[in-house]
């Protein structure tokens, strides 16, 4: 079995999350660790899910940059959705 | 674009840091203004201090680097004094009580609780002494490691303690290679058994004969850190004893002038041999920075190595050796590399009264007792304290390595030591130890950065969370078959987030299915290496038994995870020079 991807300490933003990865045909619940981090100016949102949980997907991770602004507009939009979450 | 560290390293570092350490600790806590606290621990790691994590604000280890694992008669005892002086929190440890030394897996010693206040003092006696902390962490020359027992070892074919000696002299405290882009890592050895662990680490020297001269084979680019664990690479480079503080300047002058400063997890040089390739890597050596031509590499000793390398081997250093002048090393089991101050004090007495005095530490977090006489063998050997820290110490007992863990540790995601040594102890009584086998590996590892070197180990273990019951509890990813040797291999990963408490099942399973389906005397490592990812997955299950563990919870979020009230609002963290806590409003 690979190993993790995602380096996981105590710095990471989430070590345990309920995740799910989802192809044509296909949807797998796994643990998943979802971390924060910059780079090169940019906000990092970086995501892995157990790879022991499916063999659909190889194991890796999947990152997306971005920008300051970009961050600030997801974190917005996550306070947003947590209030009507606990509506 | 720069880093941030990089930045602060251009504003203050090496020696210079020396100075502000003095001065805050003259100042107190509050002198290190608090927006500076990342830029300033940073620095204070290249003179050996970390500042522990959340919840026991200005508290730091202390890292002492102690080259080759020696301690000179005298330097065992300085260390327990000044241990048992300064290295006391405000809460004791359940098993190792108020004061300790850990011994690390790169033969150094690790103190914690060390207050601001007190370093300049800790420095003044650790240096009349000729011990330092300088560089033991930061980026920059680290503690050479080798074989602990160089220049007292009858599979020698050169004393390396000379030359570990000599480097450490060179490269420590010099300007010039202050500032490296990252942490650089030696190992130098001249035995054939490969107890050095040169195959991970950034700079190796092995022994090789060339011409009918002995010498030393250069490797370049090993580490274990994340997902990217590499072994040191043959960069086909041989040279005498002479010139190995030659190349090893040329090489930590390549490393300086092309790692990865703009990106610390690519920063390490293995990352650069990964990218230009071992002949690039001795051509640029050649070409650009050694001022004689290199020869190729000598004759290595590879195939001799049994140093952790999963069969009949010389695995830790721990028993009775003789020495080639006819005295004795006696190398004694330290469950998880921690010792109670008093049980220091103690051997460093025996070590004076039955030895020269002298103590070395070995990467599996050991210590030996040198120059002991024939004729004081026995008495040596029927001291009540080595009941607790044995030359003939049970398998799992003599297995076991952990890291500094959530107690102390600002990067750990699990409790280690104490859990560690009650899987030991459980495991003594409730499993089977498997024919033949003498030395089981088990390394646990508090997260991906692999300061217990899980990797190499039979059993990697290596923190994670899981979901138990509904609640978070702390787990831990599993690997199997690593080890060293001719051919060394890291372990593969077969179990991910398994609950702490059900590790110890797992272990137990594991061993049975090994019992049941091995083929003759098959080593552990052999039975791994025969199997498939799915047959490694399938061979055993966690299972809870009747081991307990009392650090299930988020330790991680404790202040202490050991104190009575372990709530982060309980810390007394910060606390000035008498360990009395500081105000908000002071």
């Amino acid at each position: 079995m690979a190993d993790r991807v995602l380096k996981v300490n105590a710095f990471t933003t989430f070590t345990l999350l309920d995740g799910e990865v989802e192809g044509h045909g296909w949807q797998t619940d796994a643990p998943a660790v979802l971390n924060v981090t910059t780079g090169d100016g940019d906000v990092i949102l970086e995501l892995e899910l157990d790879n022991t949980e499916t063999d659909e997907v190889q194991s890796h991770a999947d990152r997306a940059s971005l920008s300051p602004d970009e961050a600030r507009e997801l974190a917005a939009e996550l306070e947003s959705y947590a209030d009507r979450a606990e509506e | 674009m720069a880093t941030d560290v990089e930045r602060w390293k251009d504003e203050v570092y090496g020696n210079d840091i020396r100075e502000h350490l003095f001065r805050f600790a003259e100042e107190g806590w509050d002198a290190i203004p608090e927006d500076e606290h990342d830029e300033w621990f940073e620095r204070f790691k290249w003179w050996g201090l970390y500042h522990q994590r959340k919840g026991q604000e200005s508290y730091f280890m202390m890292r002492i680097g102690t080259p080759n694992g020696v301690l000179e008669p005298g330097q065992l005892r300085t260390v327990a004094e000044v241990a048992d002086e300064y290295a006391r929190g405000p809460v004791d440890n359940p098993e190792f009580g108020a004061a300790y030394c850990d011994w690390t897996t790169r033969q150094s010693i690790q103190l914690h609780w060390i207050k601001l206040e007190d370093i300049p003092d800790i420095f003044e006696k650790l240096e009349a002494d000729g011990l330092s902390t300088q560089q033991a962490c930061g980026d920059s020359w680290r503690n050479i490691v080798g074989c602990p027992v160089a220049g007292k070892d009858t599979h020698e074919h050169i004393d390396a303690w000379p030359v570990a000696e000599e480097l450490h002299e060179t490269f420590k405290g010099n300007d010039e290679h202050s500032n490296l882009p990252r942490k650089w890592k030696v190992s130098v050895t001249g035995c054939d058994q490969g107890c050095g662990q040169g195959d991970i680490n950034d700079l190796a020297f092995e022994p090789a004969e060339k011409h009918g001269e002995l010498g030393f084979n250069v490797r370049i680019g090993g580490g274990l850190a994340r997902k990217e664990p590499r072994f040191a690479r043959d960069v086909d480079v041989w040279v005498p004893e002479e010139k190995v503080v030659d190349i090893a300047d040329a090489a930590t002058r390549l490393f300086h002038d092309h790692g990865d400063r703009d990106n610390r997890f690519n920063a390490r040089i293995k990352f650069l041999v990964d990218e230009w390739g071992a002949e690039k890597v001795r051509r640029v050596l050649d070409e650009e920075y050694a001022d004689w031509d290199l020869e190729t590499a000598g004759e290595d000793l590879r195939d001799q190595y049994t140093y952790n390398a999963g069969g009949d081997e010389h695995g830790d250093h721990v028993g009775v050796h003789e020495q080639p002048d006819g005295n004795y090393y006696v190398g004694l089991n330290v469950l998880v590399g921690r010792q109670g101050v008093d049980d220091v004090i103690e051997l460093a007495d025996l070590a004076d009264e039955y030895g020269s005095g002298e103590a070395r530490l070995t990467q599996r977090q050991n210590i030996i007792v040198t120059d002991v006489p024939e004729s004081d063998l026995d008495d040596f050997l029927a001291e009540d304290l080595l009941e607790d820290y044995s030359p003939d110490p049970h398998p799992f007992m003599r297995g076991s390595i952990a890291c500094t863990g959530t107690e102390f540790c600002s990067l750990s995601i699990v409790e280690t030591k104490n859990r560690q040594v009650r899987y030991a102890r459980w495991l003594k009584e409730n499993v089977d130890v498997p024919d033949g086998v003498t030395d089981f590996h088990i390394h646990l590892s508090g997260c991906t950065a692999s300061c217990a070197q899980p990797q190499i180990a039979d059993v990697s273990l290596r923190g994670m969370k899981t979901r138990k019951d509904g609640e978070p509890v702390e787990a831990l990813d599993v690997g199997l078959g690593g080890g060293l040797g001719e051919h060394p291999q890291f372990a593969d990963w077969v179990e991910m987030r398994v609950a702490a408490d059900e590790v110890p099942g797992y272990i137990q399973n594991l061993l049975a299915a090994f019992d049941e389906q091995r083929e003759g005397e098959e080593t552990f490592r052999e039975f791994v290496a025969a199997r498939d990812e799915d047959a490694l997955g399938d061979l055993a299950d966690p299972e809870e038994t009747d081991y307990e563990d009392p650090y299930m919870h988020n330790t991680k979020m404790t202040w202490y995870p050991y104190a009575d009230e372990d709530d982060l609002d309980a810390s007394p963290a910060p606390t000035d020079g008498d360990g009395e806590t500081i105000s908000a409003d002071d």
